[in-house]
């Protein structure tokens, strides 16, 4: 092997996490979710909400350094760099009240002191449902690099942004923020005023609108985390299909595109035709790591099939370019595609076949990965897969190294740790397994439906649900509970540790915890004027 | 509440008494009471796990049972065999006495979500009503046959929406109202949450109500009725976030309390002075999700907002909330008995509260998720059905039906059924009957005699002078050639009807704020009928009723093309400017065409005048519209399509034909036959050229046994018609008629779409 290959692919190896920062979805390249933080806190408390209010009652938490009051639904996990923290969630608790209404937001918070920074304002694309559902928010977490970071909003677009903001001025190509930040006329109703750029609002280095450019027709919601791999991102378009939930309106849109980082020019896309297939749509995060010896990504897609791409290209013309597909793996078994007369399973029964939701993760030259469904199609029949990076072509019938069916539906990503998994289902059951055989070791009922994913640090697993827990549990074969914490509000999010704090995130707060901490005082978006008389 | 001392049987046929006296029946789907009590008290509380039947029959509402019989909404099979039913069958054994199928059209209906709501009934005509999923209305006699129908996708534009939430007819007084989003025309042409009430003995149209603002979420609540300020009115969810109060005269919309900023979607109930209500979205004024609220009814009726450009009911102030507690419900409705309020929450709880105070009494944890699901209660008993009862790793995906004691909070017994548990249960003469996804079971919950509490006869509204005039029908819809008469009644200041007027004089009539100034080509003649001349142009508009005493009361009409119909568009005055494209002119799409405006257009296209859709607003990128009535069968429709693009979008186009969707589909490259995906879906291959003409034609026929086959073919317009169809679909028990319209998806409003020398044809 040429040592200039040898440093790419190590370039590309994904990294153990390191204590420090969570400066994208999963921590790293790879995806396990998996901190190498320590001295995190044994014993912490929320607090309790002030009734009727916004407000917790900060004496009545328990090593809490802060808390930050999000909008009404939180689903983008945050990460962390540089002293900055990103989270995406909605308008609903608006920190300029300039920009009140439905959308989409980005807030930069400072680390320490959770305080309010700045934040990306994204108004909807007022499609109703189907491409952009009323107050979700931004789901996606940002990707951060240096300065600059990768997301992946609600208007189907990916856009860089300076972290920094318009503090050090209106940088980058990019500089019609507040054309960005108005939003359409509502049907029969005059364009409402041009939105104001001020100091706290995003700087936004480049945009690249996946409809305009691919004709993309995302469904419901446009999110999923960048893969940041050398001068590339790698991004999931959310392509899908329309209220008719059968129709795919755009066959011919991409589903996995790759952007040049810098300039936010087009690349490449999939060359595998996902977008003919899709089940709902394709809202995974990509993983990057070594696939066989070559750096690649991987892509866990709406048609249920994990793709592994290389890095190579092939120029189809001046406009169209493809990635190189090294393999393909369905990652739902053939009882689940087709029923015992050989029929096709209809997508959306419990018994029927399910696209996938949670990141891939690459672990010892392996890539693991479980199916799973829109919440809102309630449980069904799941499959967890360990798959052979190094393999070529479709690999469904011989790159399995092992699955896994004694779970439900998951969109939790899995944590692995000295070769033990940790995965969670919807259905709210936490799974551990061994890495290397998918032996079950043992299972635990949070009973209550999991949406985020598990933990792993300092020999602990963090795990919330929607009915607001935060479960603790003991990483190990042995199963042990730790600890059980009720939070106020769901906890759709997972659990992220860096600089020594864990940071837990509600449908409505962040907290912020670290062991002997003592709470700031919480600061609240600024009040609504009083009314006129 | 004592239970009468009255005994009967728990066999006994109760239809026959009056609804003021005690009464086994279980109507409207809420029961009785329309909060989920059961009158009935047992010589013995005894659920016996082991049902008396169950029937292959599955569904999301709740049963009503009148007498001995069982009227059932459900559905069954799959794929493309799915149909909706409506069934009777006799409550002791099961066994099926009559039942009508229906099949899906032009719905955007998903996953099999059918049957979501029940049917209604009403004793005084001995008439049962039931609204399909696709919404079409029909009136039935006892014995299943059909006294009328209207559906109202065709005649409204009624629309649809993947959640499948379809709700129950409401019977009270002359009318049968229903809960619904639609795009009608004219001032009723924007998409609202509208409630419609039409004549309960013909299915005629009498009004239409908007009581709320510009709805977010559809609603299918059911309104709760009574009497209160001398008024008839109800009480129902809006997709807006409201809780509305309306006339259930007249309509006329009296005061809303918005609570959430998306869709209220579980029915009420009232408690004395205070309405419940709950839904699990974001607050109006709070950053959190879900509240269960109790409003305080005002002591009059607000007076009308000043601004007189606002038609919306007047806002309660936020002071008239008496309590809320931090739960939600998407749309499990309220139990109410005796100062008591029982909730179940979308996390799979259940709450009992006092009604006045709010104070929580206690709470269950029993699942895990709740959508649709409501309780029932009878004798001091909660029945309480779930979506899913257990999980587990793999999953028991199946209902559990709790049983729970309503005083102590406390779980008596449980029990798995087959299929989700989306429904509400119903009681009549101790047994409970119960929908799932899968089955229809009929349980013994109460042994022995049994005695019933009494079921007030509604207090009705003291009639005073006459203050305007009511039409039925409210509207109308004329082709050439054809007249309608009306019945005009003398209505009081509350919308009671006092007699029929006489000598009522007509005019043509331009509301002072319609936006579109516009009139029908139709003349009322001497004889009160109003009649489109042969030669009437497709037109639309209002008519003013005088009566002799000088009241006054509207009507609407429209007059649409009577078949065969050509239109090339080259008739209409490409004069307006454009409000998104400056120097482009456009002509709006004709006023009797059903949702319409804003989203076709006509347009001069290369010194042609064609149909365009418009590209304005993401709301509007795919537009269905029917451009014919609805009783049409057995025809042929042509039209020329185009569809802008390039290799990366285009878009699709396409006919409707008798309930059947023929596309030519841009970016699929193919000709497609739809009636709802998941019940057919048929393609063929064909290259879709942007900016090149195609002529599509397409044609339905219908074999002795009732299969229908559509036809369709394309080719490049101005080349030969090619022999052979290109594309065929078969459905058994096809659709026997239907508007013929056409079909414009612009995915993204990226590219447009144009038809143009649209014909239809009778075979």
């Amino acid at each position: 092997m040429k040592i200039s290959r040898l440093s790419q692919i190590i370039a590309f190896l994904p990294l153990a996490a390191v204590a420090g920062d969570w400066p994208e979805w999963s921590g790293t390249p790879g995806r396990n979710m998996v901190s190498n933080e320590k001295g995190l806190p044994t014993e912490f408390a929320p607090g309790k909400k002030i009734k009727g209010k916004d407000e917790i009652d900060l004496a009545t938490t328990k090593n809490c350094k802060w808390i930050v009051k999000l909008g009404s639904q939180t689903y983008g996990t945050p990460t962390v760099s540089g002293g900055k923290i990103l989270i995406g969630t909605n308008n609903e608790s608006p920190r300029d009240r300039s920009k009140m209404g439905d959308r989409g937001i980005l807030m930069c918070l400072d680390e320490k002191t959770g305080k309010f920074q700045w934040q990306l304002v994204v108004p909807k694309l007022a499609a109703g449902k189907v491409n952009d559902w009323e107050f979700l928010g931004i789901c996606a977490s940002a990707s951060i690099e240096g300065d600059r970071a990768y997301i992946v909003t609600n208007q189907c677009e990916v856009v860089c942004i300076d972290m920094n903001a318009q503090a050090n001025g209106n940088d980058g190509p990019y500089k019609d923020e507040a054309k960005f930040m108005t939003p359409p006329a509502a049907p029969g109703q005059p364009a409402p005023p041009t939105a104001e750029v001020t100091p706290k609002d995003a700087d936004i280095i480049w945009r690249y609108s996946m409809r305009d450019e691919l004709g993309v027709f995302p469904h419901n919601m446009t999110s999923s985390s960048p893969s940041i791999v050398g001068d590339k991102i790698y991004v999931t378009t959310s392509n899908g299909v329309d209220w008719t939930h059968t129709n795919i309106p755009n066959t011919q849109a991409p589903s996995f595109i790759a952007l040049d980082k810098k300039t936010g020019a087009y690349v490449a896309e999939d060359p595998s035709k996902i977008s003919t297939r899709i089940l709902h749509c394709s809202w995974a995060s990509p993983a990057s790591g070594d696939l066989g010896g070559v750096p690649g990504v991987v892509f866990a897609a709406g048609d249920g099939w994990v793709y592994g791409y290389g890095m190579g290209l092939k120029k189809e013309d001046d406009d169209v370019s493809y990635l190189e597909e090294l393999w393909r793996y369905d990652a739902n078994p053939h009882e689940y595609r087709f029923d015992q007369s050989a029929m096709p399973r209809k997508y959306a029964t419990s018994e029927g076949p399910s696209e996938i939701i949670a990141t891939p993760v690459f672990y010892k030259n392996r890539i693991y990965v479980a199916i799973g469904q829109d919440p809102e199609h309630g449980e069904g029949v799941g499959m967890l897969s360990c798959i052979d990076a190094s393999k070529r072509g479709d690999i469904t019938k011989n790159g399995a190294i092992w699955t896994y069916k004694e779970i439900g539906r998951a969109i939790s990503t899995v944590s692995i740790k000295d070769d033990l998994l940790y995965i969670a289902e919807y259905a709210g059951m936490v799974h551990c397994l061994d890495a290397e055989t998918g032996k079950k070791y043992w299972t635990y009922d949070t009973k209550g439906h999991i949406w985020g994913s598990t933990l792993v640090a300092d020999g602990r697993i963090y795990v919330g649900n929607e009915e607001g827990e935060l479960t603790i549990l003991a990483a190990g074969k042995e199963m042990k509970k730790l600890g059980f914490i009720d939070f106020p509000s769901p906890i759709l999010c997972s659990a992220v540790a860096a600089n020594g704090a864990l940071l837990i995130s509600t449908q409505t707060h962040l907290y912020c915890f670290a062991e002997g901490a003592k709470p700031l005082p919480m600061e609240l978006p600024p009040a609504a004027a009083p009314a006129a008389k | 509440m004592h239970p009468l001392s009255l005994i009967l049987p728990a066999c006994a046929a109760a239809s026959l008494l009056s609804a003021a006296e005690p009464s086994h029946d279980w109507f409207p789907w809420r029961g009785p009471f329309q909060n989920g009590r059961s009158p009935e008290h047992y010589a013995k509380n005894e659920f016996k796990s082991e049902p008396l039947w169950k029937i292959d029959l599955a569904g999301q509402g709740a049963p009503l049972v009148i007498g001995d019989r069982v009227y059932l909404f459900g559905y069954r099979g799959e794929k493309g065999n799915l149909v909706e039913v409506f069934a009777c069958v006799e409550a002791a054994t099961g066994k099926t006495l009559w039942e009508h199928t229906f099949r899906d059209f032009l719905s955007d209906n998903i996953y099999d979500r059918y049957a979501i709501g029940s049917p209604g009934y009403d004793p005084e005509t001995n008439h049962l009503f039931l609204m399909t999923t696709t919404g079409v209305l029909m009136s039935f006699d006892m014995e299943g046959k059909q006294v009328w129908e209207n559906s109202l996708m065709e005649n409204v534009g009624r629309l649809t929406f993947p959640n499948g939430r379809t709700g129950s007819p409401a019977v009270d007084g002359n009318v049968v109202i229903i809960n619904s989003i639609s795009a009608n025309w004219g001032a009723a042409g924007p998409a609202a949450n509208r409630f419609y009430a039409f004549d309960k003995k013909t299915g005629e149209f009498i009004w239409a109500s908007q009581p709320g603002l510009r709805p977010v979420d559809g609603s299918f609540t059911t309104p709760y009725f009574e009497t209160r300020w001398n008024t008839r009115v109800f009480y129902a969810g809006t997709g807006d976030g409201n809780i509305c109060c309306v006339n259930a005269r007249t309509g006329a919309p009296l005061w809303r309390f918005q609570l959430s900023k998306n869709g209220v979607n579980a029915s009420s109930a009232v408690d004395g002075n205070l309405l419940f209500a709950i839904h699990n979205d974001e607050n109006i004024d709070s950053s959190d999700s879900g509240r269960m609220v109790a409003i305080k009814l005002p002591e009059a009726i607000p007076p009308k907002q000043e601004d007189p450009t606002k038609t919306d009911a007047t806002p309660l102030p936020p002071a008239a909330e008496a309590w809320r507690f931090p739960i939600g419900a998407w749309s499990s409705s309220p139990v109410v008995v005796d100062g008591k309020v029982y909730q179940m929450t979308s996390t799979g709880n259940v709450y009992a509260f006092e009604c006045q105070s709010g104070k929580e009494l206690w709470h269950l944890k029993l699942s895990e998720d709740n959508l649709h699901s409501s309780p029932a209660y009878a004798d001091g008993r909660l029945y309480i059905p779930f979506k899913g009862g257990a999980t587990g790793p793999g999953g028991a995906y199946e209902t559990a039906l709790f049983v729970v004691d309503a005083a102590k909070g406390e779980v008596i017994t449980s029990l798995k059924l087959e299929g989700e548990g989306e429904g509400a249960p119903a009681i009549s003469g101790g047994k409970l009957f119960i929908n799932t996804r899968k089955k229809t079971y009929c349980f013994q919950i109460g042994t022995g005699a049994i005695t019933v509490d009494p079921i007030p006869a509604p207090v009705l509204p003291k009639p005073g002078p006459a203050a305007a005039l009511q039409m039925v029908p409210g509207e109308v819809l004329l082709q050439p050639g054809q007249e309608a008469k009306f019945a005009v009644y003398k209505i009081d200041a509350h919308g009671e009807r006092l007699g029929l007027a006489e000598n009522v004089k007509w005019e043509k009539f331009i509301p002072p704020t319609a936006k579109v100034k516009a009139t029908a080509d139709a003349e009322f003649n001497a004889e009160g009928a109003l009649v489109a001349g042969p030669e009437a142009k497709m037109s639309a508009g209002a008519f003013k009723a005088t009566s002799a005493d000088g009241l006054i009361g509207t009507i609407r009409a429209r007059v649409s093309a009577k078949p065969p119909i050509a239109q090339d568009f080259e008739s209409f005055a490409v004069t307006e400017d454009h409000p998104s494209e400056t120097g482009t002119k456009f002509a709006y799409p004709p006023l009797p065409w059903l949702g319409a405006r804003f989203k076709w257009e006509i347009r001069e296209l290369d010194g042609n005048k064609v149909l365009a859709k418009t590209l304005d607003q993401m709301f509007f990128q795919r537009a269905i519209t029917f451009i014919g009535p609805v009783d049409m069968s057995n025809y042929t429709v042509q039209a020329d399509v185009m569809t802008d693009g390039n290799r990366r979008m285009k878009s699709d186009v396409g006919v409707i034909n008798q309930r059947y969707l023929i596309a030519l589909k841009g970016n699929d490259g193919t000709v497609e036959i739809t009636s709802n995906f998941e019940r057919l879906h048929v393609t063929t291959p064909f290259t879709v050229k942007p900016n090149q003409w195609y002529t599509l034609k397409t044609i339905v026929d219908l074999d002795k046994e009732g299969t229908a086959t559509v036809r369709a073919k394309a080719w490049e317009k101005g080349s030969p018609e090619p022999e052979a169809w290109t594309v065929e679909a078969k459905q058994t028990h096809g659709h026997t008629k239907g508007s013929p319209g056409v079909f414009g998806f612009s995915p993204n409003v990226q590219k447009r779409v144009y038809i143009d020398n649209i014909t239809v044809t009778p075979r």
